[in-house]
């Protein structure tokens, strides 16, 4: 077997606050199998991303296949395959954003932080080599009146141009 | 000029509105008070379907219909609140859920006691982490409170609600798609029937309704019915015989976007034209609107010809478009058509779940004509064919003239019309996603044509003036009622 194929996985299990989250999560629903989503933002959370050992502990605590949780994790944009930058860069590509050149955003956070934008199946490509940041492309975030949009992780950026942006980068 | 009427978004602007106590202050939670202590559950779902209140999500339907489907002596019922929000140039939903979630737990609160429901999700979409975070924060109030929990205000009543994220996937504010995603599966649409109403979530009966329409309710319950339709046009249907009323009662949050000068939600009675609301939200932002999107990125474009429609579900739909979401986007003179189009489709195509055939080939395909044409690289044939149209007795035939082939815009008009017919309203696929795909790209195709033709012929994208890009009206079959459209049930 090549190299490649065997893969040393750390075992992963929720901390204890995490525990604590999923243990109330748990209660909200008559199968267990409906805090999916829930789940796996938490296990995410405290991971990073979503490792072939997280859907396997997550399959065991739902008791589902980890099959199931796969098939999940692939469906939703927002849960990663691949180790991702501290800050994730989501910059708003769809039509009430493109029409306040959002391309602009996107070109200077090119520029700026000398990366490509990341693909869906190829995370790496859009993070910067230090792994600090991550950039990618979303659809429309629903802050369409306060276009240009970004988000950088949980924060929503309105009303972007180019010295904004700086300002952004520069103190994270 | 038309005044906005702030009934929903009233408060939404008050310091510290979010927290029970100046919720409190401005009436809050006296609305279902007043529901539980001076009305038998029947008689607010009759008040909601005296209202006319129809669901503000995307279909239009009307919500005291959609309650009067539930079996009642099926338990547990449940309430899913759509706070999924994703449809391009729709944002009313943040608002509430950010600045005044205690409202929403009030509407909740209403429907669950007209319904007999005990178990609320609220789906909210994954990228809404701070509008989960003021929500959450409300509901713990609220437990506090005893406004949610066992035995609430000692009716005896048990209400109880989850937030529940998303993931960042469109098609799960599909409401079998919504119900899908919240068992913890992949978002996946339903066949219907059955509707959710008897059959959604964990196999139960299931009442999914948007924000904005559960955030309607305390107002319909506090200021009664006669007040509430007041606001907005009612029309007679006069396909029905006699004819039947038509109501577009209440206000709506218009969430306009795009070439105004001040974008923004605007909550406005339904029934103000295009124009009129152009003008509320600050004007136009350019010379001269080419196109508006009247009802999120799935609605047909409207033309500068059509800015006198009222922004209404039944004026809408007779112009075979549709009210959707109340997202509205404008476009001035210096837009391309064609180049937006391909920015919804590269939308539509990364969106679909991928579960039936016509819309997870053809959506792509789609994208990948029009991005054929935006790149100049558009087909065309040399030979010549007749010419369709309004021909000399008045009706719709052959009229003599030749015309030449654009074989990339008829397969791109077939295609899209493959997945869902828009002229039949017919649709190949298991959910509307396949309208909501087919619906802008025949609608943009038809109406900017000589847009699409100017790209194929000159090799790049052409931005054409106003007046020479948009087809007339009484030039084309796209603006005309050929077909009566089927009323668009997603119920
Ligand atoms: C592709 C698609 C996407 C939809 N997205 C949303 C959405 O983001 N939010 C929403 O409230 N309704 C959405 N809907 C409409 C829902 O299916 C459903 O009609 C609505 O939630 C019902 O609530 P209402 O009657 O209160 O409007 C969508 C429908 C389709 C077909
Ligand atoms: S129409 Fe498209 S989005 Fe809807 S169920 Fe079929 S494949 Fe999925
Ligand atoms: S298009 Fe960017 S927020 Fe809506």
């Amino acid at each position: 077997m090549s190299d490649e194929l065997i893969q040393i996985e750390t075992p992963f299990a929720f901390n204890e606050e995490n525990q604590r989250e999923f243990d109330a999560l748990i209660g909200r629903y008559p199968v267990k199998e409906a805090a999916m989503l829930p789940t796996l933002h938490l296990a995410q959370r405290q991971a990073g991303y979503i490792t072939p050992a997280v859907m396997k502990y997550v399959a065991e605590q739902l008791e589902v296949s980890v099959m199931k949780v796969k098939d999940v994790v692939t469906f939703y944009p927002m849960f990663f395959e691949e180790p991702v930058g501290e800050y994730v860069i989501r910059v708003c590509h769809t039509l009430p954003c493109a029409l306040r050149d959002c391309k602009g955003v996107l070109d200077h956070l090119k520029t700026k932080l000398d990366t490509d934008v990341a693909a869906e199946t190829n995370l790496a490509k859009g993070t910067t080599p230090d792994g600090k940041f991550t950039l990618m492309k979303v659809e429309c975030l629903a802050s369409c009146d306060v276009a240009p949009v970004i988000m950088v992780n949980d924060d929503l950026h309105k009303n972007l141009t180019p010295e904004k942006i700086d300002e952004i980068i520069d103190n994270l | 000029m038309v005044e906005e009427r702030r009934i929903l978004y009233e408060h939404l602007d008050v310091p510290d509105i979010n927290t029970f106590d100046v919720f409190r202050q401005y009436d809050g939670y006296t609305r279902f008070e007043k529901a539980i202590t001076e009305y038998q559950p029947d008689d607010i779902a009759k008040m909601v379907m005296d209202s006319g209140l129809k669901g503000r999500g995307g279909a239009g339907f009307s919500t005291g219909l959609k309650w009067s489907f539930v079996p009642r002596d099926i338990k547990p019922c449940y309430l899913c609140c759509n706070a999924d929000e994703s449809e391009p140039g729709t944002f009313s939903n943040r608002y509430v859920l950010e600045k005044n979630p205690h409202l929403l737990i009030e509407g909740i609160l209403i429907c669950c006691y007209a319904m007999g429901i005990e178990t609320t999700y609220v789906y909210i979409r994954g990228e809404f982490t701070l509008g989960k975070k003021m929500l959450d924060a409300a509901i713990k109030e609220a437990y506090e409170k005893g406004y949610l929990g066992k035995d609430i205000r000692g009716t005896g009543l048990n209400i109880d609600i989850y937030t529940h994220p998303g993931a960042g996937a469109y098609i799960c504010g599909e409401e079998t798609g919504l119900i899908e995603s919240l068992e913890g599966k992949r978002g996946q649409p339903r066949n219907k029937p059955p509707f959710p109403a008897v059959e959604g979530v964990f196999g139960k009966p299931t009442v999914v309704q948007n924000v904005e329409t559960l955030c309607n309710l305390p107002f319909i319950v506090g200021n009664g019915v006669e007040w509430y339709t007041q606001m907005g046009p009612t029309y007679a249907d006069t396909r029905a015989n006699p004819p039947t009323p038509d109501p577009n009662t209440g206000t709506k949050l218009y969430c306009i976007s795009g070439d105004v000068n001040e974008p923004g939600v605007y909550e406005l009675d339904l029934g103000l034209t295009c124009s009129e609301l152009i003008e509320v939200a600050g004007g136009l932002r350019g010379e001269e609107v080419k196109a508006v999107i009247p009802g999120g990125s799935s609605a047909p474009i409207l033309t500068h010809y059509e800015l006198d429609t009222r922004l209404d579900f039944t004026s809408l739909t007779l112009a075979k478009s549709m009210l959707g979401s109340g997202g509205i986007i404008v476009m001035n003179e210096t837009r391309n058509i064609v180049d937006c189009l391909l920015n919804i489709m590269k939308f539509y195509a990364h969106e679909s779940c991928g579960q039936c055939t016509p819309c997870r080939w053809g959506t792509p395909w789609v994208r990948d004509i029009v991005q054929r044409i935006a790149d100049g690289d558009g087909r065309k044939s040399t030979m010549t064919r007749p010419k369709f149209g309004v021909a000399e007795n008045g009706r719709w035939g052959d009229t003599g003239e030749t015309e030449e082939i654009y074989e990339d815009l008829d397969l791109l008009e077939s295609v899209a019309n493959n997945i869902a017919n828009v002229d039949t309203m017919t649709w190949n696929t298991i959910c509307v996603f396949g309208i909501a795909v087919s619906w802008p790209a025949v609608s943009y195709l038809r109406k900017f044509r000589p847009e699409f033709e100017a790209a194929i012929r000159e090799g790049k994208l052409v931005t054409l003036p106003v007046a020479e890009a948009t087809v007339p009206p009484e030039e084309n079959y796209a603006y005309q009622q050929r077909f009566i459209p089927k009323e668009f049930a997603d119920l």
